[in-house]
């Protein structure tokens, strides 16, 4: 149970579950929290290779812990232009952002 | 720097020569709203100028040449270097340069007083001054070819001083240009030189021609293309129109650019590398040839224009071709000797028409002559001694170097070129004291000055006087003229200065030289000298000076020929012509149509592609945000794919 496999199966199902979210999902917010996934999914596969693989505890966890204020960052960002949006469109639907189209 | 103190020799060199620099940059600097302060700054700069160089020539006056210099390029076998170059040729240029400078700023204090660009009028006569004097005592051709050109330039902001009036521009620009014209040949010898010998110090070139270590093919073909630079700087056939147009700058400038700067740069050059050109018999007829078509036409020219500051411009020319006649006929002391006496009589002349020009606001001699022209006594006085000088008059300064310079063209195989330079002081005496009799003996006497007179003259001269501080011009004038009448008595030792160290590399033009001088033909040569000078003398008083007389000139009973004259022979439409249908016509045209076609169509071209390929490819932008996520991340996948299997 506590091998190194079962964690990859894991943050493997957690970035499909992610990716899935991110295409699938027409709501914006949704389209956030899946990326919020697909990070927690990288996340867990530094922490489960620095546990099983490296003998400096450090490393993983120091960039797990960089790519959480990452996350924090981005949802920051990714929150202000959703809102950006909103008030333009009335609408947080990715399917009506389509002024750009060619 | 403590070499610099210790040696009074590099003190002076480096002191003297670049003074005027440092008071062009603190006129242009500080100084430029306070015209006075700048004129005595400038002053002050070029009287130490003349003053150091005055001490160098009084110090090193039996010293062997010294050379001082650091090497500024050195690759393979390419070796440059910068520094000073002190002997006779250059110490005496340097003299002539500073002394005439000097005067000639002093003078502008009077000329020049109450302009509007004062300041900027003296910081080009310091930079002239500098550039002259730095090209002087260059050590190296490229070192000379950098002042050179620093000459050029200052000459061109000079001309051009008065440029809100159109034709002084004009004059600006056509001086610089047909300078570049010579310019590049000069360049192109150098670097035909550069590739051959390798080096370009005037000694070593000197003496690697001398003692034939050069190829005659290099040595002439190099030698005609430096050549070139003569005959753009010196205003040689072909290049020669730009030097009567040159006055429309300032008087003084003028002054100053026909006797020791500007035109004297290329005949000093000549002389500089004379035993390099001497070293090649081919380039040496060639440059003879030039010499004496510039002085026959340019003399015929001075023959018909009422112009006073331009019959002065054309005796400058043929002045000019005399010297290189003179050099190229092997005569290195007597082009040298003419240089410098027509530096002291042609400052002289053209000083002395500025007094004129500034009283009677014209530049034409008949009206000068009957607004009262001959009651500026000082100014007349010395203007006819420099018309005796330029003439050959015996005992002024220019009868000796042109009796030398006809004893060398005697020596030459050919007397058709004696005889041209006798037809040329003929000429030279005839138009000088055509003008000198116009002044003095005007047709139906003085009349009254009249202000009206002013507005309606031919030549309306724009120039504004303010101010009028007329012994400051004076006394520079009477300082020439003094000049003119002591400098042709010390040719015997100015000839030894000048030829002591030349004697060794070249013993057997000397003995011809002087053969030439005291041998059997030189009473006959003398006798024969003075009386073409007399009788041109004698032809202008019988035409123009005799009661009586037509006033007219025997060129008026062939019309064509004065109009030949006048319009130049035609050589400025010539020019004009030729530039509207090679240059313009030609060259401007097809660099206009590799410009819109080649290099705006091909920018075009792109940028129309471009466009034309995002219109096409503008259909994959969808606007749906997740079907472009999904090709990616299939793409991503694909690649994966790829890599592990």
């Amino acid at each position: 149970m506590n091998s190194l496999p079962v964690y990859l199966v894991v943050s493997a199902l957690l970035f499909s579950l992610g990716l899935l979210g991110i295409l699938q999902r027409r709501n914006l917010i949704g389209m956030l929290i899946a990326v919020e996934l697909l990070l927690n999914s990288a996340n867990l596969n530094f922490m489960a290779f620095n546990r099983f693989l490296t003998p400096d505890p450090v490393t993983g966890q120091v960039i797990a812990l960089f790519v959480m204020g990452l996350a924090a960052a981005e949802a920051a960002i990714g929150l202000s232009i959703i809102l950006a949006l909103y008030r333009k469109m009335h609408s947080i639907n990715i399917e009506r952002a389509q002024r750009l189209k060619g | 720097m403590g070499s610099l103190i210790a040696d009074p020799v590099l003190l002076a060199t480096v002191l003297g020569t670049n003074l005027p620099f440092l008071s062009m940059a603190a006129i242009l600097l500080f100084t430029r709203s306070n015209p006075s302060l700048s004129g005595k700054m400038s002053v002050g700069a070029i009287a130490a100028a003349a003053v150091c160089s005055i001490f160098l020539l009084a110090k090193l006056y039996s010293a062997s040449p010294i050379q001082y210099h650091t090497l500024w390029l050195s690759s393979d076998r390419l070796n440059i270097a910068f520094g000073y170059y002190l002997d006779p040729l250059s110490l005496l240029t340097l003299a002539i340069v500073g002394v005439v400078a000097c005067l000639v700023q002093i003078y502008s204090l009077g000329y020049m007083a109450g302009d509007p660009g004062y300041s900027r009028y003296y910081a080009f006569q310091s930079l002239f001054a500098w550039a002259m004097m730095n090209m002087v005592i260059a050590g190296s051709m490229l070192q000379l070819f950098v002042f050179w050109e620093m000459v050029g330039l200052a000459s061109y902001f000079l001309i051009g001083f008065y440029y809100e009036k159109w034709s002084a521009s004009q004059a600006g620009k056509k001086a610089f240009v047909m300078n570049r014209v010579g310019d590049v040949g000069f360049f192109l010898g150098l670097i035909w030189l550069v590739i051959g010998f390798g080096n370009l110090g005037i000694p070593e070139l000197n003496h690697a021609a001398s003692s034939n270590a050069l190829p005659q093919s290099l040595l002439t073909v190099s030698a005609l293309l430096i050549f070139c630079g003569v005959v753009g700087k010196s205003a040689q056939f072909p290049l020669l129109t730009w030097l009567p147009d040159a006055m429309e700058g300032p008087t003084p400038v003028s002054a100053l650019l026909h006797s020791a700067t500007m035109v004297a740069a290329g005949v000093y050059m000549f002389s500089r590398l004379f035993p390099f050109f001497a070293a090649s018999p081919d380039a040496m007829v060639i440059a003879l040839a030039i010499g004496t078509v510039t002085m026959l036409l340019s003399s015929t020219m001075a023959m018909v224009t009422y112009d006073l500051k331009q019959v002065w411009a054309y005796s400058t020319v043929s002045q000019l071709g005399m010297m290189v006649m003179a050099l190229a006929a092997g005569g290195y002391f007597a082009g040298v000797f003419h240089l410098t006496t027509h530096a002291g009589f042609k400052a002289l002349l053209f000083l002395c028409s500025g007094i004129f020009i500034h009283e009677f606001h014209t530049n034409d001699m008949r009206i000068i002559g009957k607004q009262g022209g001959r009651k500026l006594k000082i100014p007349l006085v010395c203007m006819t001694i420099g018309a005796l000088a330029l003439s050959g008059f015996p005992g002024l300064s220019g009868f000796f170097s042109k009796e030398a310079i006809l004893g060398q063209l005697a020596t030459q195989p050919s007397k058709i070129w004696l005889y041209a330079g006798l037809l040329g002081a003929v000429m030279t005496a005839y138009y000088s004291f055509r003008l000198i009799f116009h002044i003095l003996l005007p047709k139906g006497g003085i009349e009254e000055k009249h202000h009206a007179e002013h507005a309606h003259s031919s030549h309306e001269h724009e120039e504004e006087h303010h101010g009028y501080i007329f012994w400051a011009m004076a006394i520079p004038v009477m300082i020439l003229a003094g000049l003119t009448l002591v400098l042709g008595w010390i040719e015997h030792p100015l000839e030894h200065f000048l030829t002591s160290h030349v004697v060794q590399a070249h013993p057997v033009q000397h003995v011809a030289e002087h053969a030439a001088e005291h041998g059997g033909g030189g009473g006959w040569l003398m006798i024969t000298g003075i009386s073409a000078g007399l009788l041109g003398i004698f032809a202008a008083w019988f035409e123009y000076g005799r009661k009586g007389a037509s006033r007219k000139g025997f060129l008026s009973y062939f019309p064509a020929i004065w109009k030949l004259f006048d319009y130049r022979w035609f050589l400025d439409m010539f020019y004009r012509r030729s530039l509207d249908t090679f240059v313009y016509g030609g060259l401007t045209s097809l660099f206009t149509k590799n410009d819109r076609r080649i290099i705006d169509g091909g920018i075009d071209g792109i940028c129309l592609l471009t466009e034309g390929s995002g219109r096409v490819f503008s259909f994959l932008q969808s606007g749906m945000l997740q079907y472009n996520l999904l090709i990616m991340v299939l793409a991503a996948g694909a690649a994966v794919l790829y890599f592990l299997y």
